[in-house]
Order: C-alpha cells, then sequence, then structure tokens
C-alpha cells in the first residue's frame, strides 16, 4: 500500500467530479440548441462512472499506473441520453417542420440542476476527505521528531 | 525484556490499521456516484483485538493482517449503496483515532528516549 493512496483515490474523485459538472454545464448551456454538426438539435449527455482497479485487468492497469489508483473512481465515458426530443409548436422559427413544430433538446433543466448540486457536494465531501489524509500524515511525520 | 514490547507493536498495527481504513473510506467517497458500488471498510480493531486476547507476543502481533469487507447496506436503485454521511463520519473518526495512536505511540518512545538519555 502506498502512503498517498487514499489522497491519490480522492484526487480521482475530484476530476471525475469536476467532469460530471463540466458536461451538466455543456447540457443547460445547450438546452436551446436545435442544430449540432450531426445534424437534429442537441441530445443531453450523461457521465458513466466506475471504479478504478475492479477485478484482475483493473488491477494490472492500477499497478502499471495506466488506470488511476486501485479503488479510485474513473470516467468510463460521456454518453448521449436517448430520451425523446420535445417538440414544441413555434412556427416562426426557422427549424420548425411543416406542421410548426420544432425539435427541441431533450434537456430537462431541473434534471441538470440537481446533477449539479450532486456533483458539487461530492466534490465538497472528498476535499474532506483529502484534508483529513493531509492532516494524518502531517502528524505521522511527527514520529520522527 | 526487549526495547520494544507487545503494546508497542500492536500500537503500530493500529496505525497502519488505520491507515489502511482511510483508504478503504476515502475510496468510498470517491465512488459515492458509481453504480453498482458497494461500500467497504477494514475491521482492524477485532483482528487486533483477537491476536491480544490470544496471548499473542511481539511478532504474532506484527503479522497481523487487516481485510477488507464488503457492506451490504440499503442500496439505490442504481445498487450504489454508499451512505455519504455515515463514511464522512467514519472518515473524521478514524482521522482522530489515527492522531491518538500516534500521539500513544509517540510518548512511548520519549519515555524509552529519557530512558536513554537521549535528550
Amino acid at each position: 500500500m502506498s502512503m498517498f493512496g487514499s489522497l491519490d483515490i480522492s484526487a480521482s474523485a475530484l476530476s471525475a467530479e469536476r467532469l460530471r459538472m463540466d458536461v451538466t454545464a455543456e447540457n443547460l448551456a445547450n438546452a436551446q440548441s436545435t442544430r449540432t454538426q450531426g445534424g437534429g438539435p442537441y441530445r443531453r449527455k450523461e457521465v458513466v462512472l466506475q471504479q478504478s482497479g475492479g477485478g484482475f485487468a483493473g488491477a494490472l492497469a492500477a499497478a502499471r499506473q495506466s488506470d488511476g489508483p486501485a479503488g479510485g473512481v474513473r470516467v468510463q465515458g460521456i454518453v448521449e441520453d436517448t430520451a425523446p426530443d420535445r417538440l414544441v409548436y413555434d412556427p416562426s422559427h426557422p427549424d420548425a417542420n411543416q406542421q410548426g413544430y420544432v425539435r427541441m433538446p431533450n434537456v430537462n433543466p431541473v434534471t441538470e440542476m440537481v446533477d449539479l448540486i450532486s456533483a458539487s457536494r461530492s466534490y465538497e465531501a472528498n476535499v474532506t476527505a483529502m484534508q483529513t489524509a493531509k492532516q494524518m500524515f502531517t502528524k505521522t511525520l511527527e514520529l520522527l521528531r | 525484556m526487549e526495547l520494544f514490547d507487545t503494546t508497542q507493536i500492536g500500537l503500530e498495527r493500529a496505525i497502519s490499521g488505520a491507515a489502511q481504513r482511510q483508504t478503504a473510506l476515502a475510496s468510498n467517497l470517491a465512488n459515492a456516484n458509481t453504480p453498482g458500488y458497494k461500500a467497504r471498510d477494514v475491521d482492524f480493531h477485532s483482528a487486533l483485538r483477537a491476536a491480544f486476547a490470544s496471548g499473542a507476543k511481539g511478532e504474532e502481533v506484527e503479522r497481523t493482517t487487516f481485510a477488507e469487507t464488503t457492506q451490504n447496506g440499503v442500496m439505490r436503485a442504481d445498487g450504489n449503496a454508499v451512505d455519504v454521511d455515515v463514511e464522512s463520519a467514519k472518515l473524521s473518526q478514524n482521522a482522530l483515532e489515527y492522531q491518538t495512536l500516534v500521539q500513544v505511540a509517540r510518548g512511548r518512545i520519549d519515555i524509552i528516549e529519557s530512558a536513554m538519555g537521549a535528550r
């Protein structure tokens, strides 16, 4: 066990939670975007988290330091929400169809705000865990005094 | 008589047990949003208590290992079973315990040092 194992684990969670916040911000920013490069309206994105160092392959990757610390968290990927687009009646909109409906992104601002709070609180919890670990290591140094 | 008695070795094992527990608890908080993750803990108290109860000598206490246990608590819909409040409480409790153990170990080393006339 490395001495700074718990610091590495908390650090992996900090970057994962920060990415969740980034993706939530992206969803909120594009809540009204009807055009994307792939055509069609913007689709809501979501971060998939995975425990790193699980199983044999994970333990091997963690030992080779190619995949975060064992027991930490890593981002497996960012997936698109498959929920149907919202249809809004707005005939004057340039992207309105023949019947006057516009396909708007499947982003619900309320869900995004809840995700934002959840990510923010998890971030704080991990910062506290990091500070606690730091205090412990500082205390250990007193043995050498 | 040996320089470091069973109590001193026990203290050192408890310090490393608390460090191992800190890693497990940090891992729980890191995975508070990971689907399917179960909270883990290291019960170093009962392992050490068993070692002392069996009248183990210093070397045997030194060889005590601590196993990681998985908790099967109430699960969320995504299979995650981490209670952030409980884990935070355990984390600060463990850190205090660690600091206490280090303090006591240091105090005992101080006693040996003054006996040696080192200070």
